[in-house]
């Protein structure tokens, strides 16, 4: 029983075995392991990751234990997962000081279901641990209230608004700037105003995601949003239709063109499951968003199927993640959010900080 | 400019009051003077938006103007308050590249 006695730098050495597959380096000069104890034998340590939704996170923590398992003198391994999402560099607007990521949600058209994406993959993060708002920037048809149903109210104090809360995560629309059902009718330089309120003018307080669901096209708010504040990246919201496709292009064009990484295109109404037969009608099309995403070089994040349960669930106010999260639809959009959660931590990792240096002559 | 889309600034910096230094991913470095910028703001107050025709003229810059503060607009270009007042102009990254009036740059554009 008196065997060598394993040692920090062994272990350490070990652990350098286990490569993050999107980061692709191993978690030891990634700074993840903390908290590393040698007692009896006994090894423990914590993987710190890049977000609580990580896609790999019961492989990585297999492989790190067997790594360390393997080592002479060690009788045991206890592994313990934990996530500290990271700042994305240059989000230093003092109101948004607590928001460590701002990803937006764009699409071509109008209907492709772009604000129920957003909610469910918000929702998704929260039930993975991630703190998260959602901003509806969608000044012409703020739908992400009902789609969150009912909980606490949006409002406003000594001149700040607090966002209001449902099911964990916090949000406000633009919608709220508008009176009941008076259609909203606004300038360009009013959409600007009101989106900066939402902005800087809301106690979003501390987040690790805050999405950023914006009205269709291009147009106005997506340039305020990409000029007021370092956007983490964006997700496109697509059919699989061609023409869908073709304007998601112009969207996609435009964050290009603003610098705004693109996280990856979500195939939204994929197929149609049939409720009764099980049949598999492709009534879109099928698969337009993945060649697209290949053509261009973008990460392609999944499909989510025509469902109408996720219709049903999002009248009803609770997001169908949350309201029956082992249905297909909810899988698919949780598989999603970690894709996407994973592609965040990547930007976050290869992102150089720009900021302008005054030299005195 | 589109051959300069995907070069981005990896270090901005204001010299002085009038000289705006920028060193690109792809390792080039340009410096651009404060009036040289005015004179090619693409504001709709300086550039008609349909026609493309210039409103401003060049003689109208004084040399010396300077930069009074530049910040950064989102994370895709710069954005000037110059001494003689005008502040409306944008000017993207790529934009920026393809102004450099480095002898190198210079001679490839024209």
């Amino acid at each position: 029983m008196f065997g060598k006695k394993v040692s920090e730098s062994d272990v350490l050495r070990a652990l350098r075995q286990v490569v993050d597959p999107d980061l692709h380096r191993d978690i030891v000069s990634l700074g993840f392991i903390k908290n590393l104890k040698i007692e009896d034998s006994v090894v423990s340590f914590d993987i710190n990751l890049t977000t609580p939704a990580c896609p790999v996170k019961e492989r990585m923590r297999e492989e790190a234990r067997r790594a360390v398992a393997q080592l002479e003198g060690v009788r045991e391994v206890r592994v313990n997962m934990t996530a500290e999402v990271r700042p994305h560099l240059g989000l230093d607007r003092s109101a948004l000081a607590g928001v460590r990521n701002l990803v937006a949600v764009g699409s071509g058209k109008g209907g492709v279901g772009k604000s129920t994406v957003a909610v469910n993959l918000a929702a998704a993060w929260r039930a993975s641990g991630a703190r998260v708002g959602l901003l509806d920037a969608d000044i012409y048809g703020p739908a992400v209230p009902i789609m969150l149903g009912h909980g606490q109210q949006a409002e406003v104090r000594d001149n700040r608004i607090l966002p209001a809360e449902h099911h964990g995560l916090r949000f406000i629309s633009m919608g709220l700037f508008v009176p009941g059902d008076k259609p909203l009718i606004w300038r360009g330089p009013m959409a600007h105003k009101a989106l900066q309120q939402c902005l800087f003018d809301v106690e979003w307080g501390e987040l690790d995601y805050l999405l950023v669901d914006l009205p269709p096209g291009t147009g106005d708010v997506h340039l305020t949003l990409a000029q007021s504040v370092p956007v983490t990246g964006a997700v496109i919201v697509s059919t699989p239709q061609d023409v869908g496709l073709v304007i998601s292009m112009k969207t996609l064009r435009m964050f290009q063109q603003t610098n705004i990484p693109i996280l990856g295109i979500v195939e939204n109404m994929s197929y149609y499951v049939c409720s009764h037969c099980g049949a598999r009608e492709e009534i879109f099309g099928h698969g337009g968003a993945r060649r697209a995403s290949e053509e261009l070089g973008v990460p392609f994040l999944g499909e989510i199927p025509i469902d109408v349960r996720i219709r049903q669930q999002a009248d009803t106010g609770t997001p169908i993640v949350l309201a029956d999260p082992e249905s297909p639809a909810a899988q698919a959009y949780r598989a999603i959010a970690e894709r996407l959660a994973a592609q965040i931590s990547i930007v976050n990792y290869q992102m150089t900080p720009l900021r302008i240096e005054e030299v005195s002559t | 400019m589109s051959a300069h889309a995907s070069v981005r600034p990896t270090a901005i910096k204001k010299i002085g009051a009038s000289e705006i230094h920028i060193l690109w991913s792809d390792g080039h470095a340009s410096t651009y003077r404060a009036s040289y910028l005015r004179r090619h703001c693409r504001c709709a107050l300086c550039v008609e938006e349909l026609t493309g025709r210039p409103l401003l003229a060049p003689e109208m810059i004084p040399d010396d103007l300077t930069i009074v503060s530049v910040e950064l607009v989102g994370q895709y270009a710069l954005h000037f308050q110059w001494s003689d007042g005008h502040s409306t102009g944008i000017y993207p990254f790529a934009e920026l590249r393809a102004l450099c009036p480095c002898p190198h740059c210079a001679s490839a554009s024209s």
